[in-house]
């Protein structure tokens, strides 16, 4: 039976809202996902029944909070194939996460080491890098990859012996598309680097097996796969959280302190400092479990044949630039020669239709393009053929009202 | 424009912006009124006029004459100056005094524009107002 998307719209009372008098279609989720009705019970019922602060009091709610903080710990662990729940760092995002295996590495590097990201990375895996190049004298390279994901094989070259990080999105949050992902972490292992993959836009349709990846670290956030804010998550295998020095530091991640010197604590605690986002924490596991009871691989049909479709609506009119790929994603990211993205974002919005125009984050990416911007649709499990189909016909629409020049 | 009586009336933008009754019209009105703004030259869309904080570029030149101030503008984004137009229909031809004792939030807010008024990412309507008020 095919995937009924109407199936799921109730655990979405968010979506059944009017935007100024049109029915809301929420088409940017690649932004952030909404978030079922399981995840805002969880969230409430953390406040209603087990508030208290973890791994401290020798409380009874105490006691609740930290098994639940913990066993999210195993949801989150079994979701992406971690082999071991310690392995599991709980962050603010995949920003975060990031900045922590940037800072950790620091005290490895050298002048003249070399950091390798590709050219399709949102500026969160790309600053950190950058800057973290500047304060070692390490230097930042740049894959290139093609707007189709594409690679030379001539870029082997990239990946030399003085190559000691290589970060890597596995799919673009700009155009959609997927990153040779698993030739280039061979390539990078080879050198004998860390190697960390962005999975922020692929946790939401993809399942994820980190073992199978076999990469030092995967990093996502929770806001994206349906989870709330404010939480996200850093994998890693045990060697490579161990080296990590702690970026930040403070309570909850020591053993014993006193004025002379600080003893650190074991992983996952040693590089979560303060208290955690306890109700993050809870709302991600029951995100994981809302995604766990679904049909992945019909989800992702799904989605991708939203995107699909409206690529080939919109390539069949003419005149639209459209820089994802026709398929295997799960969004459409375009331009119109002569309208400013802004302005056809402004009439979409006018009805009712919430997509994202501008640089994405990416601006390197965007000068590779030629463009300053994109007009982004994002889909997600619970959005219709009927939703991506107003897309198209909104965007003529604006294409007709402010193609009067 | 002209009214009941056939006879021509100046654009009035204030009533046409406030007789807008929802985002879709407001969009429309502001398509119109961006063809009504006169377009800047290539020599004067200088770095130097260009306004930061603005995800489309907006260009804005003030001009003093006789203690009244008089501005010209432009931008790549339609809608933009639509916007432009109604911000400097607040302003033009005012002292400098005149226009920093104005609440120009107030009123663009009065015509159906506070939405544009936000200070997201995506419009520098406030980088705007500023500048006006600090030139």
């Amino acid at each position: 039976m095919a995937f009924d998307p109407l199936l799921l719209r109730p655990l979405f009372p968010i979506l059944a809202q009017s935007a100024y008098d049109h029915p809301l279609t929420y088409l940017d989720n690649a932004a952030t996902t909404q978030k079922p009705l399981p995840v805002l019970d969880a969230i409430q019922d953390y406040y209603r029944s087990f508030n208290a602060n973890v791994h401290r009091g020798a409380h009874f709610l105490s006691d609740r909070a930290t098994n639940r903080f913990e066993q999210a710990r195993d949801t989150v662990a079994n979701f992406i194939n971690a082999p071991e729940q310690s392995h599991v760092i709980w962050t603010k995002g995949a920003t975060e996460a990031i900045n922590t295996v940037a800072f950790g590495l620091e005290h490895l590097l050298e002048k003249g080491d070399e950091i390798l990201i590709t050219s399709l990375e949102h500026h969160a895996n790309l600053v950190p890098w950058q800057q973290l190049a500047f304060r070692t004298g390490a230097r930042l390279r740049v894959l290139p990859l093609t707007s189709n994901g594409e690679w030379e094989p001539e870029f082997n070259r990239y990946f030399t012996d003085r190559t000691r990080i290589f970060a890597a999105t596995q799919i673009s949050n700009a155009i959609g598309v997927s990153t040779p992902l698993q030739t280039m972490l061979d390539h990078a292992k080879q050198q004998g680097a860390f190697t960390l993959v962005d999975g922020a836009q692929a946790v939401a349709h993809y399942p994820i097996d980190v073992q199978a990846l076999d990469c030092d670290f995967y990093v996502f956030s929770g806001h994206k796969m349906y989870g709330p804010t404010g939480i996200g998550v850093l994998y890693g295998k045990n060697h490579a959280l161990e080296v990590l020095l702690p970026y930040q530091t403070g309570g909850e991640m020591v053993r014993h302190v006193s004025y002379q010197a600080t003893e650190f604590n074991v992983l996952p605690y040693r590089l979560e400092a303060g208290t955690p986002h306890i109700e993050g924490v809870i709302g991600l596991a029951a995100a994981c479990d809302f995604l766990n009871s679904q049909d992945r691989l019909a989800l992702l049909a799904w989605e991708q044949s939203l995107a699909t479709h409206v690529y080939t609506r919109l390539h069949k009119e003419g005149g639209i630039e459209i820089y994802s790929p026709e398929k295997n994603t799960t969004l459409v990211s375009l331009s119109v020669p002569n309208i400013h993205i802004l302005d056809l974002n402004a009439y979409l919005d006018s009805q009712g239709v919430a997509v994202r125009a501008g640089s994405h984050c990416a601006h390197p990416l965007m000068a590779q393009l030629g463009v300053a911007g994109t007009l982004r649709a994002s889909f997600a499990c619970y959005n219709t053929m009927e939703e991506a189909n107003r897309f198209c016909d909104v965007l003529l629409e604006a294409i007709d009202l402010l193609n009067d020049e | 424009m002209t009214d009941s009586l056939g006879q021509q009336k100046p654009v009035n933008i204030k009533a046409l912006l406030q007789a807008c009754r929802n985002k879709e019209e407001t969009f429309k009105t502001l398509v119109a009124l961006s063809k009504t703004l006169p377009r800047l030259s290539v020599e004067e869309k200088t770095e130097e006029n260009k306004i930061k904080g603005c995800e489309s570029a907006v260009w804005l030149i003030m001009e003093e004459n006789n203690g009244t101030r008089h501005f010209k503008a432009d931008s790549d984004a339609k809608l933009m100056r639509g916007v432009l137009v109604a911000i400097l229909s607040l302003v033009e031809g005012k002292t400098q005094t005149d226009i920093q004792q104005m609440d120009l939030k107030a009123e663009l807010a009065e015509l159906n524009l506070s939405s544009y008024l936000t200070s997201s990412r995506t419009n520098g309507v406030l980088a705007i107002l500023d500048k006006i008020n600090k030139a």
